[in-house]
């Protein structure tokens, strides 16, 4: 049977923007500037290019799963294939819940910056307009259009690498330690911060069913890995060049900081609106994929039925848009008392690291179990890559969690919730469910199909 | 396994559910696609036309290229479409593939809801 081709498709550029758009956000530079911190002289570009390059891994070996298995359902089904359903359906639980918090530490940080900006109005009304706005939209189901993306993400990434060329012009800046990271453990918890850095580069996957070939999402997230990994690097030494490291690491505004010290006024006028673009991409994007999953969990009786609840005007999942409203607010008040936004970066930089992990894990159990299955991509030489991705990640997350043990104590409380979760209220859901559609109604189907069926 | 005739049927079914449903008619009117329902393990092709909020079942693939291609085993297909099963469970094992925008694949889902409810 011939290859049915779609209507509309999308191209590489709109993948390439989507994957380094989603990854491009307000607390990438707060993440930045950590690993500077991290390391002795000049040498934070090489924390970061090795923290792309071994995203690259990762991106392979999404590149194979996506492959073989094209669904927006992404690693909910990569892991249930791969190990089993409870498993990736606890992950998946905790995985979102983590992406609200970044979405708690991103709204915060960019009232921050936003206050900064106009003293006047507190970060809560920012929060609150932000929230407002995003939920807004979602409800209404108004979209991001592909275009509009393409242009905030390709001038983002223009405007961070002339930034950071001015800024190096500024100061005639010549490296003098480049290579003096001071120690092994400072290079190790760099990179693992610095994965934090292109944290949702995979989050294009879900776009499998709206291209031609999934080796355009596999060319698309390694283009946008490798983009992000030189824009990074680039524009973090301008950063630490220009500014004392010390002022830049206490405050959850460097990237202001460093505008402002390069370009006057018009620095911040430049940073404030590159990063308001750069947040609500990722933003609404967060807001997006968790509302779905919230949504798509009530479908299939994992989440109580109210969680499927559709407007009936727009044709939108109102009730997990609004549950999400009320938990990124809740967040993001906290995180604004407490002040506490490195733990949620440090919390999704080690759970990333899980996901990178068992996406190279699921890479290596299904070529053993499912050797015959179709691969339209297949990582060359050998296990060599996914076990690479297995092996580091692993060992990154572990550092994580011996630097800052309060993200290694929130993630196995989170972990053993999820778990409790799935074991313990998944089945009495799922049980009322059977009970009530068979007290409902009797299955449409007509009946001659089981018997032929034969079950 | 399912034969042609009881995809027909349940798709048939669908129809019928969706004509009955006024509100879901008015939501669609500005929704204009064309769905394939592909079987993967029998010879079985259908179309779902969606114009101005009218749903038209066909048998047979399109004339032009469609928006979305939605393939799953001939029992899967039928046992959805006659809403004996939501879409989201064997779409999150694997069962169901469709290939399309992300937004067409939930506005399907929710069609199924309003349809057949939960």
């Amino acid at each position: 049977m011939s290859e049915v081709q779609l209507k509309k498709v999308l191209t590489l550029r709109t993948v390439v923007a989507t994957s380094a758009g989603l990854t491009l956000s307000s607390s990438t530079f707060v993440a930045a500037v950590q690993v500077a911190g991290f390391l002795a002289g000049d040498a934070a570009w090489l924390a970061i290019l090795t923290g792309g390059l071994l995203c690259m891994t990762a991106a392979l070996c999404f590149s194979e799963l996506n492959g073989m298995i094209p669904s927006a359902a992404g690693i909910r089904l990569y892991f249930s294939r791969a190990f089993n359903d409870r498993t990736a359906l606890t992950v998946s639980i905790l995985y979102m819940a983590v992406i609200l918090g970044v979405i708690g530490a991103e709204s915060y940080v960019l009232a921050e910056i936003l206050n900064e900006a106009l003293p006047s109005v507190p970060p809560m009304v920012w929060i609150l307009v932000m929230f407002l706005a995003v939920t807004a939209m979602n409800i209404i189901g108004l979209k991001l259009a592909g275009g509009f993306q393409d242009t905030i993400t390709y001038g983002l990434m223009l405007s961070l690498v002339t930034l950071a060329f001015i800024a190096l012009a500024r100061v005639d800046f010549h490296l003098t330690a480049p290579m003096d990271t001071g120690g092994a453990m400072g290079l190790i918890n760099a990179v693992a911060v610095g994965v934090f850095l292109f944290v949702g580069f995979e989050w294009v996957t879900p776009l499998a069913e709206e291209v031609t070939h999934s080796r355009l999402i596999s060319r698309g997230m390694l283009l946008a890995v490798g983009l992000l990994s030189i824009i990074y690097a680039v524009f973090t030494v301008g950063m630490t060049a220009t500014v004392p490291r010390a002022a830049l690491t206490g405050s959850p505004i460097p990237q202001l900081i460093f505008a402002r010290t390069i370009l006057g006024d018009i620095g911040v006028v430049w940073m404030v609106t590159l990063t308001l673009a750069a947040s609500i991409t990722t933003f609404n994007a967060g807001l997006i994929s968790v509302s779905r999953f919230i949504y798509a969990s009530a479908r299939e009786h994992v989440l109580p039925p109210v969680f499927s609840k559709i407007s009936m005007r727009f044709f939108t999942p109102w009730v997990a848009v609004f549950t999400i409203f009320i938990i990124g607010v809740a967040i993001s008040t906290i995180v604004l008392f407490t002040h506490r936004y490195l733990v949620l970066v440090n919390m999704a930089a080690a759970m990333e690291s899980i996901i990178y992990a068992l996406a190279g894990l699921a890479v290596i159990v299904l070529r053993r179990k499912m050797p015959y299955a179709n691969r339209p991509y297949r990582i060359p030489s050998g296990y060599i890559i996914p076990g690479v991705s297995v092996v580091v990640f692993s060992i990154l997350a572990l550092a994580i969690f011996v630097t800052f043990p309060q993200v290694f104590f929130y993630l196995t409380l989170g972990l053993l919730i999820c778990a409790w979760y799935v074991s313990r209220v998944v089945p009495v859901i799922k049980q009322k469910y059977q009970a009530k559609k068979s007290a409902a109604r009797k299955r449409r189907r007509p009946m001659i199909q089981t018997t032929k069926a034969g079950d | 396994m399912a034969t042609h005739e009881e995809i027909t049927g349940s798709l048939q079914a669908f129809g019928e559910g969706y004509q009955k449903n006024k509100k879901l008619k008015i939501m669609n009117k500005d929704w204009d696609r064309v769905i394939l329902i592909k079987a993967a393990d029998v010879d079985s092709q259908h179309t779902l036309i969606l114009k101005n909020g009218e749903l038209t079942v066909t048998e047979g693939t399109p004339a032009g290229d469609p928006d979305l291609v939605v393939t799953a085993d001939s029992e899967t297909l039928a046992d959805l479409f006659y809403g004996d099963i939501t879409p989201t469970e064997p779409y999150m094992n694997g069962t169901l593939v469709i290939k399309g925008s992300e937004d067409d694949i939930v506005r399907l889902d929710f069609i199924s809801l309003m349809i057949w409810g939960e």
